[in-house]
């Protein structure tokens, strides 16, 4: 077993119990800590793919702007952010559950970069993924920009004042 | 890595993501669990595209898959943004944005 393969497990294991511990813990804003840590997990898949653009795509938009939007819903739907009194403070279970993911990326990354890959997943450097995005799917691109332009108006239409 | 368990591992694993994220679809009653549950299902297939994006026989192919991958992430983003302001709405309009109690829509 070489280490793309570890890290592939771990990165996996960590995936589906990231997802699974979002829809199952009983405070919203727990939820929301783990689909980030679910987000940035998937980043790390795509890493380990060479997909280094999806990568930093990922991890700015989902883990970054989606997160931040959803914990903006549970901020302004509810009138407390946790249902009970909860402990405050940083307790030593996160701190050591902080280090030891710290410590796996680490080493992860650490032998990523030594490693010699032979015939390990294909890399495409972003200057042509940028030319296949907008020269030969650029309709498609145009596409999404009108219907991201149609799902900005929809939602100022949706949020306006004076509407009961 | 082209070895044939490494591609049943990402199949696995996007298929576990699949289905967790349509037991959340299906069983939970809040709305912004809803909307993270849509949100592992689509990460999922965006997984696919990647995995076989990497493995591709040409350029071309491979950049067909991260150009599709691009598109969904901007597009899934984009749902993200209308399903909260469906939740701002009803929450503004019923007090509540548990998807049971909004039922007007019910035959």
């Amino acid at each position: 077993m070489n280490l793309e393969s570890g890290a592939f497990l771990v990165l996996a294991a960590a995936a589906v119990a990231t997802a699974l511990l979002a829809l199952l813990v009983r405070e919203l804003v727990h939820t929301i800590l783990w689909i980030a840590s679910f987000f940035i997990v998937l980043s790390g898949l795509y890493f380990l793919l060479q997909a280094n653009f999806l990568g930093v795509l990922q991890l700015g938009v989902y883990a970054g702007a989606v997160t931040i939007l959803l914990l903006f819903g549970v901020m302004t739907t509810r009138r407390r952010i946790f249902s009970r009194e909860a402990a405050t403070g940083i307790g030593p279970a996160s701190i050591v559950l902080g280090a030891g993911i710290i410590a796996v990326f680490g080493i992860l990354v650490a032998g990523l970069a030594g490693a010699t890959t032979g015939s390990g997943p294909n890399s495409y450097p972003p200057a042509l993924l940028s030319q296949a995005v907008f020269n030969v799917y650029g309709p498609w691109l145009l596409l999404v920009g009108f219907v991201m332009l149609a799902a900005l108006g929809g939602a100022i239409y949706l949020v306006r004042e004076g509407r009961e | 890595m082209t070895d044939p368990f490494a591609t049943a591992g990402f199949l696995g694993l996007s298929g576990a993501l699949l289905v967790i994220g349509l037991f959340g679809i299906l069983t939970r009653r809040n709305f912004i669990l809803l909307l993270i549950s849509i949100e592992i299902a689509i990460n999922a297939a965006v997984l696919n595209f990647v995995y076989f994006a990497a493995y591709a026989p040409s350029a071309p192919i491979a950049l067909e898959g991260q150009s599709a991958a691009v598109v969904v992430i901007a597009l899934a983003a984009t749902e993200i943004a209308v399903g909260l302001a469906i939740v701002l709405a009803l929450n503004r309009v019923r007090g509540s944005i548990n998807v049971a109690e909004s039922s007007e829509l019910k035959l």
